[in-house]
């Protein structure tokens, strides 16, 4: 996992997204690369078992995002298992500087990093629209 | 410290109460409870195990851990099919609040976003202590004349002759009990952030040994393995709720290598008092 992010890093310094395996998700990224262009979004990991796309304005943070992406979608996983909240929609976590929407997708785990002020909400509606085709 | 323990009560008892009114309120709340950013639970509700609301803050302190990147955690909120969980950052405290899926959120955010401040405003008014002392004075007292008597010979002996007057402070070291050992078995220890050289094992065990020397805080253990390759480490207590109380030893995987042990495998263990 750790070698699939290093490697990740390295390709995104040439300032492009990057595909890693296979990539059966082709409709995710280009929603993605859409909601790049969204006012205030700062960048997204998309990940699945066979493929990792990863696409951040500041590289230097990438590894740093990788794990708190990670470590959002394990605890919300075991939230709720603990109090009984079934199938896990969506987990926004904000911090002072930037928040961060990660949500499950078919076998995609995908999150985006954004700044404070920009419109979760609008791209929570564009990745559910995809989610129901 | 005990006019403190009161305080802490009278604490816990107002927030308790305060959370018990915004339910009173706020019926779609299925569960609610406060904790420290050092895990310590103030306050919650009866129908909560401490278990569960223990799990709860260790799924949310990985987080936490990793949230430097975008500036901490001030609020985190989960959103299922059954319902909706909120962590939110008050001060020095985290407000869990569980919903249910047909809860009004914005109700039970505009709710808990003024009462609970509201609470936690005037406690710090009436009482400022209580919420901000993190730290056990207890453990630190102690040191204090440890360290006053050791540095009472060193005065002595600038003007007197050296040798004897350093023999004094020397004497008690025998009396220290031999280090018990245990044996525990292997595990991994792997992460980006994982210090190669610290295992971790129960914060029991560590506790244990602790008091077996006078509370004296043990921060190196001596790993040996049944072939007899021995290391020093550095050792923590374990975070991972998963690993408590199963007599394992986290351990990364280069401790591993120069032990030549792998997962699964039993070693010895004991503490190292200096």
């Amino acid at each position: 996992m750790v070698k699939k992010e290093k490697s990740a890093q390295n390709t995104a310094a040439a300032a492009e997204p990057v595909a890693v395996g296979a990539t059966p998700i082709n409709d995710l990224r280009a929603c993605l690369e859409e909601i790049k262009a969204y006012k205030g979004v700062i960048g997204y990991i998309l990940r699945n078992s066979a493929s990792a796309v990863i696409d951040l304005k500041d590289s230097t943070k990438l590894i740093d995002y990788a794990v708190l992406s990670s470590s959002a979608l394990d605890a919300s996983e075991e939230f709720s298992k603990l109090f009984n909240l079934g199938k896990v929609k969506n987990i926004v976590v904000e911090g002072k500087d930037v928040k961060k929407l990660s949500m499950t997708i078919d076998e995609n785990r995908i999150s985006v990093f954004m700044e404070k002020n920009a419109d979760c909400e609008k791209i929570l509606r564009r990745l559910r629209a995809l989610e129901r085709n | 410290m005990e006019l403190k323990n009161v305080d802490n009560e009278l604490y816990s008892f107002a927030l308790k109460s305060a959370l018990s009114e915004v339910r009173n309120v706020c019926p779609g709340i299925k569960t609610s409870f406060m904790f420290k950013k050092d895990g310590e639970i103030i306050a919650g509700d009866e129908g909560t195990p401490e278990k569960v609301v223990a799990r709860v803050v260790d799924a949310f302190d990985s987080v936490l851990e990793k949230a430097d990147a975008i500036g901490g955690v001030e609020c985190m909120t989960l959103e299922c099919s059954k319902g909706r969980a909120n962590v939110s950052c008050m001060d020095d405290l985290y407000l869990v609040t569980v919903t249910s899926k047909k809860a009004d959120v914005n109700h039970v955010n505009i709710v808990t976003r003024v009462l609970i401040p509201t609470v936690l405003k005037l406690l710090e008014k009436i009482h400022p202590a209580p919420l901000k002392s993190n730290l056990p004075t207890s453990e630190t007292e102690p040191e204090i004349p440890a360290v006053k008597e050791a540095e009472k010979p060193a005065e002595v002996s600038a003007e007197e002759p050296i040798t004897e007057e350093l023999k004094e402070p020397l004497e008690p070291e025998p009396s220290l009990p031999e280090p018990p050992v245990n044996q525990l078995i292997v595990e991994d220890l792997r992460g980006l952030l994982v210090p190669s050289d610290t295992v971790r094992i129960d914060g029991e065990t560590l506790s244990e040994w602790e008091g077996l020397y006078d509370g004296r805080k043990i921060e190196e253990v001596e790993v040996e393995t049944f072939d007899g390759n021995v290391t020093q480490c550095e050792v923590k207590p374990i975070k991972d709720w998963k690993y408590e109380g199963k007599g394992i030893i986290r351990i990364p995987e280069k401790i591993q290598l120069t032990l030549e042990i792998k997962k699964g495998e039993l070693v010895r263990v004991k503490p190292i008092v200096e």
